[in-house]
């Protein structure tokens, strides 16, 4: 199973996706674009702690933001979505094929006689 | 078992020391365990059947090659095989359920352990769920709203 994908990459994208707020701030962002403040909004925290979860959200490439604006606003990047899915979609294949040549094996043992 | 995981179940018409063997044993892994086009030759393999013990396997194919190195975490014999990837933090489970007249249930739980959960004194917490993440993206990825 060859893996295109950087083992890192994956690492920050599921630790990213592991907490409810990140996700849900990526849940928003898919209907478009918004500043931090904007995203700050619905929760009982501080904008720091919105930033900080921001910031994590960054590093592992599901959002970027702008550079232009002065609020910079962050949007998704479905590229790194795309990622974490082939992962999973990989592993999926691998174990069903895997399944598939266990059980011709399992068959053919106790077929005949020796192997 | 939690819900909060990918899981693939299959029943096997074979007894469940047989299927233990074929899991166990670089004889029987080298036939099956390579992914479609690629081979699993049995000098590759390494299998140190105990906690702690090395879980290796080189897979070749015309692509290149994929080495596995994975460190047991579980081993009970028939029933429970479990093995530790480092390198891509994915833990797997693997439990065969004797279901009597020579079947067997395979089960494989798989999770991605998060960086900061794979030291051990991180135990408590999440482990993070793969088959509703999956679900999730998919809607993601789709524009809908979740």
């Amino acid at each position: 199973m060859p893996t295109t994908v950087e083992d890192h990459q994956l690492d920050a994208l599921f630790t990213a996706l592991s907490d409810r707020t990140r996700r849900d701030i990526v849940a928003r962002l898919s209907t478009g674009e918004a500043t931090v403040k904007e995203l700050a909004e619905p929760y009982a925290m501080s904008m720091q702690a919105v930033s900080q979860h921001i910031r994590v959200l960054e590093r592992s490439g599901l959002i970027s933001r702008g550079r232009h604006r002065q609020t910079r606003p962050c949007r998704l990047e479905p590229a790194a979505l795309e990622t974490a899915l082939s992962w999973i979609e990989e592993s999926r294949r691998t174990w069903t094929e895997r399944m598939d040549r266990l059980e011709a094996h399992l068959a053919r043992l106790q077929q005949g006689p020796g192997r | 078992m939690t819900d909060d995981e990918l899981v693939y179940r299959r029943v096997f018409a074979a007894p469940r020391e047989l299927v233990w063997r074929c899991l166990t044993e670089p004889a029987e892994l080298a036939a099956f365990w390579g992914p479609r086009g690629m081979v699993t030759p049995i000098d590759g393999i390494v299998v140190e059947l105990r906690p702690g013990g090395r879980f290796e396997t080189l897979m070749t194919g015309e692509h290149g090659s994929h080495r596995m190195v994975a460190t047991f975490t579980e081993v009970v014999v028939p029933e429970r095989l479990a093995w530790f990837e480092p390198a891509s933090g994915v833990h797997t489970i693997s439990t065969l359920d004797d279901l009597g007249e020579g079947s067997t249930a395979v089960v494989i739980c798989q999770r991605q352990v998060p960086e900061a959960m794979r030291r051990p004194e991180a135990r408590a917490g999440f482990l993070s769920s793969l088959d509703k993440l999956a679900e999730h993206l998919t809607r993601l990825l789709q524009g809908e709203r979740s």
